[in-house]
């Protein structure tokens, strides 16, 4: 739409121009009318003063009454519940969408078990190289073990210490003791305390 | 998903409600923090009495959060809390117009003694230290002038040039047609105007 450069500015103009989008033609009405000029620089300063009159602020309290008087949702309370529910139907995408979820885990479901049901001798045989693997599996790791530690330099000292059934007696004491101690030590400490604890000085 | 104090003041107004919806404490105390200031002012410079705008804005807090559910991400949270509370400061000043109305008397008594009897009986109004403060927070020449505006000018022109918030939230804000914004945004600049000339002279 062209305009005559004669036309007063409009409201929106003078919005525009605030803004610092006027159009050649209506800036150059402006720079030629002192009217709609006045009209202009009387909203600016005006907008500036409108935006720079106090923020107020309420009582210091304000807050905690507000907080008081709301009821925080329960996520696992009835209404929570429905409200889940609600929300979940509330489109025909969201339905679409529960319904598309469904129907993959219900139908993996039940693939897996027809599945399972005509693959026993499989299934069964795959059991057996599992258990079978395992156990030989376990067997070497174990042997690896004590040959490694019997390897070790200290291992003829360790075996002397426990060949006599003596010492073995006393070590396996030593140990007990050592391990009621422990866990004494360690439910003291997690006990909370009885009386009131008096805070520290800064 | 923020959810300490410090990440609490970082996160974004639909992440805020997302861990109210959650139940957490701190995020409801979050949007009051936000809010609390903005509202207050809007709904003080709309009914301009201190402890009723503390009370319009709270229960505009209380019905804002516990409704928290229904509110649609899609739209912003500041749209929708000034929106209860320019209804809640709307709704008081057409209920106080309604009583204002009634002070003279009953429109229904036809005698001057039933005139005499359905009016309200007002004592002398001593001024509070309440009063006090509001008189000179209010006072000055510009606020005076903004009370003078129509509730619907009054609304727009705090939402569009104290609040900075743009025309199509305001037309959101108010339930208006953007057009019907605008025109009532220029009308209160009118107004204002000329309210304020005499300050140039």
């Amino acid at each position: 739409m062209t305009r005559h450069t004669d036309a007063h500015l409009s409201a929106d103009d003078i919005d525009a121009w605030l803004a610092g989008h006027l159009g050649p033609t209506e800036q150059a009405h402006l720079a030629a009318c002192p009217g709609c000029l006045e009209t202009a620089e009387a909203d600016r300063a005006l907008i500036q003063q409108l935006g720079s009159l106090q923020m107020f602020s309420p009582s210091p309290v304000f807050a905690d009454q507000v907080m008081a008087a709301v009821s925080l949702p329960d996520p696992f309370s009835l209404r929570s519940m429905q409200t889940a529910r609600r929300r979940l139907f509330a489109t025909s995408r969201s339905v679409a969408l529960a319904a598309t979820i469904a129907v993959v885990v219900l139908g993996s479901m039940a693939a897996s078990v027809a599945w399972s049901l005509s693959h026993r001798d499989t299934i069964a045989a795959a059991g057996t190289w599992l258990s079978a693997s395992a156990g030989q599996w376990l067997w070497t790791a174990l042997r690896s073990t004590v040959s490694s530690v019997i390897e070790q330099p200290g291992y003829r000292g360790i075996r002397d210490l426990i060949g006599s059934p003596g010492r073995l007696v006393a070590l396996s004491a030593l140990v007990s003791l050592t391990y009621v101690g422990g866990l004494l030590a360690l439910r003291k400490l997690m006990t909370g305390p009885s009386g009131p604890v008096s805070h520290a000085n800064a | 998903m923020a959810s300490s104090p410090v990440e609490l003041a970082s996160a974004t107004d639909q992440e805020v409600v997302a861990l109210a919806r959650h139940g957490q404490d701190a995020a409801y105390r979050e949007l009051v923090r936000r809010y609390e200031r903005p509202v207050f002012s809007l709904v003080y410079r709309m009914v301009r009495d201190r402890e009723l705008a503390e009370d319009l804005s709270q229960e505009t807090f209380v019905k804002a959060l516990n409704a928290i559910e229904s509110y649609r991400p899609e739209f912003k949270f500041s749209s929708w809390i000034f929106k209860i509370a320019n209804n809640a400061a709307i709704d008081h000043l057409r209920r106080r117009e309604l009583d204002t109305l009634s002070l003279d008397g009953s429109p229904h008594a036809e005698t001057p003694e039933a005139i005499e009897a359905t009016a309200l009986q007002i004592g002398d109004r001593q001024e509070t230290a309440l009063e006090e403060v509001e008189a000179r927070e209010l006072g000055g020449e510009i606020e005076t002038a903004i009370s003078r505006l129509r509730p619907e000018y009054r609304s727009c022109i705090l939402l569009r040039h104290v609040e900075g918030r743009a025309y199509e939230e305001i037309a959101e804000i108010l339930g208006l047609p953007l057009g019907t914004v605008k025109t009532y945004i220029h009308r209160a600049r009118n107004e204002l105007r000329l309210s304020l000339a005499h300050l140039k002279e």
